[in-house]
């Protein structure tokens, strides 16, 4: 049992994290002026389902803070505080904290000091002096206090706005501002599903709910429990009918059921027959114009009738009047797009067996006769093999948006570190990459990212010493160009200062003094191993670890590093990234027979040496002269330690380039092929084993090892600079 | 296959099969499946009772001598040599056996803890059971062969691995 919760509970933080990234997005889209009532009821509902989900968990710290944040939101939503950049930034803050409060609930941090911004959120729903003290069904209502503050403006600011039609906004309609309380019960009406138990979905558990909130059970209709012979005791037949106090808002009624199962029938009206005179007639009216009461869906229509009626609104509020800040039209919303959730572990099961499938196809292919190869059967067969591999990778791709998510945030801390004010732009999120290089892009990402803001862009005072605008602008962005991802961060800074690196690379030894380098090799400087500029250490980069680590964290996912920079204009480091780090282009080779794949990104030229053209420097070092150039040689039979005593003039040296090695050669029987083989790891059932990149699987179904060009050539060699490398 | 089931009480199949003269069992519900003896792709640096690895359905599954990972003569391939695989801890290997006899119904209760011996790794002898033999003509051999029971998270080769890498 204790599993099964465990399984819901990383459901539930999944759903956070995806809740997180909504919530930022569009507080972040509020930061830059959309306050659309969209965006806001987006956010609102990012937030609310986390509380939802960490009061059914028992996470009290996270469903308190949620709640005050939620309640924030909710009168933005409702319009009675306007999403001021105040306003806007005090939520931003309020959702670092979320963020870090749901770290906190996985027990991957401790609880974080919310104190401030929960004093932040407690002062702007003190401040908006619009709430009258409505009874809403709230423990933290704004302080008696507000209530004796003018209520007069807020409520001209709504009539201005054109937000008294937001009323209607489920929350609110029973508690407008001018509204008294003495509203019609509610009668809500409870037919759960019959199969609301066997989905967790306890009805008794929504009942009491509601009983908290003061309703009483009016009538349960058993008349659908049918005889004894059939009744299935795990299935729910009963409808509740309670009564609600009117003063009791919607939305806390509708929240009661949020986890009920779908095909449930929850209807929520006002009892016309109690006592309707006491609404006003223009809430009334506004109701009914947007045939919001009753509402009547099952579940799964209630988020559709919600976003009509937000539509409803939007669409309504520039014809009410003047609105302050542009209607923004709806955008496409990729939320609206169905998903499923699926194991990991069985898209790369079916990948496995897709692989198979293709392996299986040539051996046929292998075996018919010339004749039945030219038959259309066959190449339809392995036109659709492809399709369909195609498309299973297509699976594991996720957008890049995953890895940006954290960028924003990060900028606000960096914001604060630095003095500097950074604005972020942002484009190509939803490019689309590879599950596994997502993972991977996230540290060479922030330290672009830290790199840019705090040795990039320049103070407020430098900027405007230079004639810019004192704001720094930072740029992410990502395409897709064939098979290759471009991942850009580019700053509007100062750019890369030459004279310094290159004295500063000589003082290090990095270069000879009398070295003559073009602007791009200058430039590549900086991701030498041990470089930093920085006059002083900062908290934030210049450890002399960053570039470097950046640079071989890329080439370790078999891309690489480019950088742009103009003096005073900026600078852009890209990352050049294969689409997915599932499959590989590579070299089929023999070593003392047996085959090894050789990535092809590394490899330079072939060369069948001539005889002499192998020297021997030590008993255990071999060069090869290449035009002139003496390119270290190494045997990886011996490293392996397989037997081989193939003359050196019988083989081949297929000339690699490693970062941390530079030149080498490397000795092999034969090449047999080049093709693209699909990555197998070794650590999935065995462990990693040094030398080796992983394994694959050729087109007989036997096993090829692939290599790992930098850990064979450094095996013997020099110091390598992956110290950091993930 | 059938299955010898003359125990009360029985919880419990194993599968038996020979390796240097002896019969061991292992757990039925970790056994993947059993294949013939392929030869598999050497691999460098490992430990010599890794023989390899092989392809299980677009898996690279490492195969282990288990003679040799046992301390026992390493097996000679022959005709009926074959291979298991198990599922250990979510990691599947393929162990090289000698020959599979059987699987056998055992009751939990039969099973003795294995003796106390002086090695420096902890057993991964899990216990030993007695079951009854089928004879080649089908009868049973009443006096029954002592099985080992192996402790396959014992053997688990991560953990192994781990202090050899």
């Amino acid at each position: 049992m204790s599993d099964e919760l465990d399984e819901i509970q990383a459901i539930f933080f999944e759903e956070c994290a995806e809740g997180l990234v909504t919530a930022e997005q569009g507080l972040s889209a509020m930061q830059a002026g959309d306050v659309s009532a969209e965006t806001i009821a987006g956010v609102f509902r990012a937030v609310h389902s986390i509380k939802g989900g960490a009061g059914a968990f028992g996470h009290a710290d996270l469903t308190a803070f949620a709640h005050k944040f939620e309640n924030v939101l909710d009168e933005v939503r409702g319009g009675k505080i306007p999403p001021s950049p105040g306003v806007v930034k005090v939520m931003l803050s309020a959702f670092d904290i979320l963020t870090d409060h749901v770290e906190s609930a996985k027990g991957l941090a401790p609880r974080p000091a919310d104190q401030a911004a929960l004093a932040a959120l407690e002062q702007v729903l003190a401040n908006k002096g619009a709430d009258d003290g409505a009874p809403v069904a709230n423990s933290t209502a704004p302080a008696p206090a507000a209530v004796e503050t003018p209520a007069a403006p807020a409520a001209d600011e709504a009539d201005e706005f054109g937000f008294v039609p937001m009323a209607v906004s489920l929350d609110d309609f029973d508690a407008p501002a001018e509204a008294p309380a003495a509203d019609a019960p509610w009668i809500v009406t409870f037919k759960p599903s019959r199969a609301a138990l066997a989905n967790a979905g306890e009805p008794l558990l929504i009942v009491r709910e509601l009983e908290a909130l003061g309703a009483e059970t009016v009538a349960v209709d058993t008349s659908t429990v049918p005889p004894l012979r059939d009744l299935d005791p795990e299935d729910a037949y009963f409808t509740w009918t309670l009564r609600v106090p009117g003063e009791v808002s919607e939305s806390d009624i509708n929240d009661c059921f949020d986890f009920v199962a779908p095909d449930s029938i929850v209807e929520v009206r006002r009892d016309e027959t109690a006592a309707p005179a006491a609404a006003p007639v223009a809430e009334v009216a506004a109701a009914d114009e947007f045939g919001f009461v009753p509402v009547t869906a099952g579940v799964e229509d209630f988020a559709a009738e919600m976003q009509r009626v937000v539509e409803t609104i939007a669409a309504a509020s520039p014809a009410v009047g003047s609105v302050d800040t542009p209607a923004i039209a709806p955008k496409a919303n990729s939320d609206a797009q169905q998903t499923i959730r699926v194991d990991l572990g069985k898209l790369d099961l079916l990948l496995n067996l897709v692989g198979e499938l293709v392996i299986r196809n040539s051996i046929l292919a292998d075996r018919l006769s010339p004749a039945d190869r030219q038959r259309v059967e066959l190449p339809e067969l392995a036109r659709l093999t492809r399709q369909i591999q195609d498309n299973v990778m297509s699976l594991r791709a996720q957008p890049i948006k995953q890895a940006f998510s954290r960028v924003p945030r990060m900028l606000r801390d960096l914001s604060v570190e630095t003095g500097k004010t950074i604005n972020l732009e942002t484009t190509g999120e939803t490019t689309e990459v590879d599950k596994g290089v997502i993972e991977k892009i996230g540290d060479p990402l922030t330290h672009m990212i830290r790199n840019a803001a705090d040795h990039g862009l320049e103070s407020a005072e430098e900027r405007i010493a230079a004639g810019k605008s004192p704001e720094g602008t930072i740029k992410l962005s990502a395409e897709q160009k064939g098979a290759r991802i471009f991942v850009r961060v580019s700053d509007n800074g100062r750019g890369i200062n030459r004279e310094r690196v290159k004295a500063k690379a000589i003082e290090k030894g990095i270069i000879p003094a009398d070295a003559q380098l073009s602007n791009e090799e200058i430039d590549q400087l900086i991701c030498a191993p041990g470089f930093s500029t920085a006059e002083t250490i900062s908290n934030i980069s210049g450890r002399g670890v960053g570039m470097d680590v950046v640079r071989s964290n890329v080439e370790a996912l078999g891309g690489r590093i480019e950088i742009h920079s103009v003096p005073g204009e900026g600078t852009t480091f890209t990352m050049i990234l294969p689409l997915t780090l599932a499959i590989l282009d590579g070299m089929i080779v023999r070593l003392a027979g047996q085959r090894f794949v050789l990535p092809l990104a590394h490899v330079l030229e072939t060369v069948q040496p001539e005889p002499g053209q192998v020297k021997r420097t030590a008993p255990d070092s071999e060069v090869i002269d290449m035009r002139g150039e003496y390119v270290p040689v190494k045997r990886t039979t011996e490293i392996f330690g397989l037997n081989d005593d193939r003359a050196v003039e019988d083989s081949l040296v297929v000339i690699v380039e490693s970062e941390g090695s530079g030149k080498v050669g490397l000795v092999v029987d034969t090449i047999d092929d080049r093709r693209e083989v699909v990555i197998k790891s070794l650590d999935q059932n065995l462990h990693p084993i040094r030398g080796l990149g992983g394994a694959t699987i050729l087109g007989d179904g036997s096993i090829a090892l692939i290599l790992d060009i930098e850990a064979l050539v450094a095996s013997t060699n020099r110091y390598t600079p992956k110290g950091l490398a993930a | 296959m059938t299955t010898t089931n003359d125990n009360a009480g029985t919880d419990r199949k194993i599968v038996t099969f020979s390796l240097a003269q002896q019969t061991f069992g292992i757990d039925m519900r970790a056994l993947i499946e059993i294949r013939e003896w392929d030869e598999p792709t050497p691999l460098p640096n490992v430990p010599g009772f890794i023989k390899g690895v092989t392809n299980l359905r677009g898996n690279v599954i490492p195969v282990v001598g288990l003679a040799e990972r046992l301390g026992w003569e390493p097996s000679v391939i022959h005709a009926r040599s074959c291979v298991l695989v198990v599922n250990i801890a979510g990691k599947q290997a393929g162990f090289l056996v000698d020959e599979v006899n059987d699987i056998v119904a055992i009751g939990e209760t039969e099973i003795q803890p294995a003796p106390e011996v002086e090695t420096i790794e902890p057993t991964v002898i899990a216990g030993l059971v007695r079951i009854a033999t089928r004879q080649k003509d089908g009868t049973r051999d009443e006096k029954g062969t002592m099985v080992l029971l192996l402790d396959l998270d014992a053997l688990s080769l991560t953990k192994h691995l781990d202090l050899a890498a």
